[in-house]
């Protein structure tokens, strides 16, 4: 272990002394890695199913962001409020906003921005998360009025999502390429196979950024981008948990671990035998030690516990339940289901993102002991989400942090598209509508609350744990909290001479 | 000659044709198609439906065939399906690439190739001879991104000689691209290292038990005069047909390697447009490693052909 | 065959086997081999941990008296797992080796005796499915049919027969314009009869070296497919699937990912070995292998 880190710290020095700091000194220029994920084309348009959301997030602005504890807070919107009934909500904007193209910023392009959200034919994927707007309303120019088809309490938590951001009145047919927004970067050369320039908006509302550019540079492969990170061609990256060992006492990196609401699940569809009975559903959920998943997947404190339901524990709306490991209540459960000796069923997973086989053989071992035995089958990477997803009576299923309301909603309601455990559960999807209507924090709470003690009783997903995000950035960058990627707020990032 | 060669070119073209049929097939009975591979989750409904519409994939498979087979004939590759570019403009900068990185590998590593597989051979099962045909084999089957990742920790990481991994982008200048392609470069004629110097080996031991060569160390001919006279034209010039067929093989079996070092060549790109589902992509790539199989293969045949009278008589 | 036939046969084949062993580089890889098959069969009976046995406390261990070669990232024994991890490749690989020898031989040498129009059209296709590069033709084939073992040996045993049929057919040739061949033919003999009795035996000595290598690089390829994420189901140990499991690990914990190589090499090296120093007993000449397949 010593002479681990010794070769670390060794190498490590090396690198500090012979990084040639050929870039220019006048500018300041920070490379980031960009994974290919959405395509080798990926859209400009922050709606479009496969955005660019790396250069996104720099280029356009939204009304509300999460501060670093992921309440909302103002940004082209400087407030707002509901009428009584939580069906209206009127924003105040931000004054002197300018587009990248220069013309400015009012509540035209906001009426437009929310109604080409919800515009039927362009069938954004974000349209599922909005539905509940009807129409906006330009009260004057910097006033805008949100009128929704049914109360909703929680609309301003919505507002937050990455993909809800404000672009010019008119400009939807060319958005996806010309990229206009009044976010801190511009888009300078487009080119997402190879690097992709942004550069700084001199004119920028919230001040001039620190950086004069950022680079985006395609890496799909994880090994690769870790090792541009090392050998000095990146400055930030994200890692994986096998990867964090690398950085044990390094000078150059700081490593930045912040929980997020990202998780992996197993996915028991309620339509199937035996998994219509809920008993079962219980049993091969209750069987596993939750803890001792967290230390062999991430390692102690990288993860937070949850109990099959996936609101993230700093969400407002969290609710606590006990899911400890009960392999005898598990037995009873699979015998009152006339399952006495077991039970025995494919569980369908895939290499789509590093750790997820691994988690189906974590799994496999845990609930071993309670008489159930789940025979791993690695299916390719290629055609998971059509062949697999949602198919097989039992598959893995792979979510990215969303909020209490958006996450319930898009992946249990019984008429959701994504519910990918068919889970139809009536009194599921009223405790949802109830929870949206009611402007009383506490008695919305209460239903969320509700909703996710009930996904713990009778639902279909199995999820363990949330997983840490991990970063790590070179020492020489300085404004970038340890906090989510959409909470960064890019125009305070900046980087020092080497 | 002439006859054979045009003979020999003739059937190529019957093999390229049988490789866009076989490939088109293939890539039909696959499941997906380029819309489901592109919209992931969301591949459900109307927009999967306005998706295959766009694309033209509602039609028949045949239909599908025979539009692209023709605009093929008359020199239109056609449109990338999730890139929105014309073929060529894509493929052209990537075989580019792979071509750079081929060509540096063959000159870096063939002379190394002939070097040692004849110190092997001439030196046979001895300890020098075990140890160089050992490590041959050795660095036939470490994974390349076993290699890789040594090489970049030592060379780029820890030394800092060089750059690890390539940014560059695809349409880099060519001496960008040469000059970060080090690390590739040595992963690649770690392998070709390996397979040629093998042949050469085996070649130089033929060669030392033949008859002529033994009838002339009885004549007391010195060993070095008997070594660059008799040894290396005879067995060397076999071992052009080898090499030639290795170096075809390298261009497709560079996909690793170009994989972990972030390369922006054909490989990667074709593994890329076989889980896009591009069909118009993944024909063409496929033709282009076609044809450079089927002529290497021919001037290898040649080759040999030239270099030994005696097979002129066989069929080939 | 007499008893007499049988024994001078019998004979024949240790005088082989003697020959090579005589030589160092025969004897070392017939000797890896050996004991590669030996733990293969074996293993079970002695290795010191369950091999999928996960345990929180023992993650990531280095090399100790405990742990022979360390543990992995779900501590797990990985001198057990490398013991056991080539049982599932061996096997798919030996059945996939003699499917691809039978077809691939059996259709070389009738290409070989028929010539003319239907072995011009069939050497196209031939030369069609050999240009595509390996891993593309292997990822078609699985996505399509899926990853079973019962579809991985045909799909193995196809694909590697493909270069198995230009290697028979090419020392099919050499015999065929033969005098015996010829003679036979003139008797007016059956061609069936003639490749059974007289050519079979001429060429078996090619094809059982070209089977070896043929084995060595298919267990190499069902290496890769195993890292590809296809072909053995967890928690079964396997070193494509070890190797591409801890291949993240390899600057912090080497160890989970070299004795799973150095297993896979050492076989791979034994194999070539031993069939380089049979080939040169019997006179079989490799120089013209193509790389790859």
């Amino acid at each position: 272990m010593i002479s681990r880190q010794l070769f670390f710290a060794v190498s490590f020095a090396a690198i500090a002394a012979i990084a040639s700091p050929a870039a220019s000194q006048a500018e300041s220029v920070l490379y980031r890695d960009y994974d290919l994920g959405d395509g080798a084309s990926p859209s400009l348009d922050p709606i479009s199913p496969n955005r660019f959301y790396q250069a996104n997030d720099l280029i356009y602005s939204r009304l509300i962001r999460q501060d670093e504890n992921g309440e909302p807070s103002p940004e082209l919107a400087t407030g707002w409020t509901a009428n009584e009934a939580a069906t209206e909500w009127t924003l105040a904007l931000q004054e002197g906003v300018l587009f990248h193209d220069g013309s400015t910023f009012d509540a035209a392009d906001v009426k437009y921005s929310f109604e080409r959200i919800n515009d039927p034919a362009l069938e954004s994927p974000v349209a599922s998360v909005l539905s509940m707007i009807d129409h906006v309303e330009v009260v004057d120019d910097l006033t805008a009025k949100i009128v929704l088809t049914s109360p909703h309490a929680g609309l301003v938590v919505l507002l937050m999502d990455y993909r809800v951001r404000m672009i010019p009145e008119g400009s939807g047919d060319t958005i996806g390429e010309n990229a206009n927004g009044t976010g801190p970067f511009k888009m300078d050369t487009y080119d997402p196979e190879g690097r992709t320039i942004l550069v700084a908006n001199e004119a920028y509302w919230e001040g001039r950024p620190k950086l004069d550019r950022i680079e985006l540079i395609a890496i799909p492969d994880t090994e690769a981008r870790i090792q541009a990170l090392l050998a000095g061609q990146l400055d930030t990256t994200s890692v994986s948990r096998d990867q964090v060992l690398l950085f044990d006492g390094s000078e150059d990196f700081v490593l930045q671990n912040y929980p997020t609401g990202d998780w992996f699940g197993i996915i028991f569809r309620t339509d199937t035998p035996p998994f219509d009975d809920p008993r079962v559903r219980k049993a091969v959920r209750v069987a596993v030690d939750r803890n001792a998943m967290i230390k062999l997947m991430v390692g102690e404190g990288n993860g937070t516990i949850t109990c099959d339901h996936p609101v993230m524990s700093n969400d407002p709306y969290w609710a606590e339940i006990d899911c400890s490991q009960n392999i005898e209540e598990a037995k009873r459960l699979l015998a009152e289901a006339g399952y006495p000796d077991g039970i025995e069923f494919d569980l369908y997973t895939s290499d789509l993102e590093p750790g997820m086989v691994r988690y189906a053989e974590v799994y496999q071992q845990q609930v071993a002991a309670a008489g159930i035995t789940a025979n791993v089958k690695i299916a390719p990477s290629d055609g998971y989400w059509e062949d697999i997803w949602m198919v097989e009576p039992v598959s893995m299923t792979s979510w990215s942090q969303r909020v209490a309301d958006q996450i319930l909603n898009e992946a249990y309601r019984s008429t959701s598209s994504w519910n990918e455990s068919y889970f139809a559960n009536s009194k599921f999807d009223e405790y949802l509508d109830l929870a949206r209507s009611s402007l009383d924090f506490d008695e919305s709470k209460a239903y969320y609350g509700k909703a996710q003690e009930l996904l713990f009783e009778e639902g279909g997903s199995f999820i363990a744990f949330f997983e840490n995000g991990v970063r790590a950035v070179s020492r020489h960058v300085t404004g970038l909290p340890a906090v989510p990627e959409d909470y960064i707020r890019w125009h305070l990032v900046a980087k020092d001479a080497e | 000659m002439i006859r054979l060669i045009l003979q020999r070119l003739g059937a190529a073209g019957v093999t390229l044709i049988i490789i866009c049929i076989m490939v088109f097939a293939a890539v039909e009975v696959m499941p997906g198609d380029a819309c489901t591979a592109f919209l992931g989750r969301d591949a459900k409904g109307t927009i999967l439906e306005k998706c295959q519409l766009e694309r033209g994939l509602d039609r028949p498979a045949l239909e599908r065939f025979g539009e692209w087979a023709g605009g093929m004939i008359q020199g239109d590759l056609g449109m990338s399906m999730n890139r929105n570019k014309p073929i060529e403009d894509i493929v052209g900068w990537r075989l580019r690439n792979t071509v750079i990185l081929a060509a540096t590998a063959t000159l870096f590593g063939v002379p190394i190739a002939l070097l040692l597989g004849v110190i092997a051979g001439l030196r046979r099962d001895r300890p020098v001879d075990l140890i160089l045909s050992s490590i041959a084999i050795f660095s036939m089957t470490i994974p390349e991104f076993v290699s890789a990742t040594f090489l970049i920790l030592i060379f780029s990481i820890t030394l800092g000689w060089t750059s690890g991994v390539v940014t560059a982008s695809y349409n880099a200048p060519a001496l960008d691209l040469v000059a970060s392609t080090a690390l590739p470069t040595a992963a690649l004629s770690l392998i070709l290292i390996a397979h040629i110097l093998r042949m050469v080996r085996s070649s130089v031991i033929d060669v030392m038990e033949s008859d002529f060569v033994l009838m002339a160390r009885l004549k007391g001919v010195p060993f070095r005069q008997i070594v660059w006279r008799h040894v290396l034209p005879n067995s060397l010039l076999p071992t052009i047909n080898v090499i030639g067929l290795t170096i075809a093989w390298l261009l497709g079996g560079m996909v690793v390697v170009e994989t972990v070092f972030n390369y922006p060549g054909l490989g990667r790109l074709a593994v890329d447009a076989v889980s896009d589902r591009d069909l118009p992509l993944i024909q063409t790539i496929a033709i282009i490693l076609g044809s450079v199989y089927i002529l290497t293969n021919l001037a290898a045949d040649l080759v040999s052909l030239l270099l030994n009278p005696k097979l002129r008589t066989y069929r080939t | 065959m007499t008893d007499r036939a049988a024994a001078t046969f019998v004979a024949r084949r240790l005088g082989v086997l003697g020959a090579v062993l005589a030589k160092p580089s025969g004897a070392f890889g017939v000797g890896i081999v050996a004991l590669h098959l030996v733990l293969a069969l074996f293993g079970p009976l002695f290795v010191p941990y369950d091999y999928a046995q996960q345990n929180v406390d023992t993650m990531m261990l280095a090399p100790s008296a405990e742990h022979w070669f360390g543990t992995d990232r779900l501590g797990r024994d990985v001198f057990t797992r490398t013991v056991l991890g080539g049982r599932e490749a061996i096997v798919i690989s030996t059945l996939a080796t003699v499917i691809a020898m039978a077809w691939g031989g059996f259709l070389g040498i009738f290409l070989a005796l028929v010539g003319g129009r239907i072995d011009e059209i069939i050497m196209r296709g031939v030369d069609a499915m050999l240009s595509l590069p390996w891993v593309l033709t292997v990822m078609i084939f699985v996505t399509a049919l899926g990853t079973s073992s019962s579809v991985l040996v045909p799909v193995l045993g196809f694909s590697y027969g493909l270069a198995v049929i230009r290697i028979a057919r090419s020392a099919a040739l050499d015999f065929v314009a033969r005098d015996f061949i010829l003679a036979a033919q003139a008797r007016g003999e059956r061609r069936w009869t003639i490749v059974i009795r007289e050519l079979l035996p001429n060429v078996r000595d090619a094809l059982s070296v070209e089977a070896a290598m043929q084995w060595s690089w298919m267990i190499l390829g069902f290496s890769s497919l195993s890292f590809l994420g296809f072909g053995v189901a967890p928690p079964t140990p396997d070193w494509g699937l070890m190797i591409s499991d801890s291949r993240g690990l390899m600057a912090v914990a080497p160890w989970t990912v070299l004795w799973p190589m150095a297993a896979l090499s050492t076989l791979v090296i034994g194999i070539n070995l031993a069939a380089d120093a049979f080939a040169k007993v019997l006179g079989v000449d490799r120089t013209r292998k193509v790389p790859g397949q």
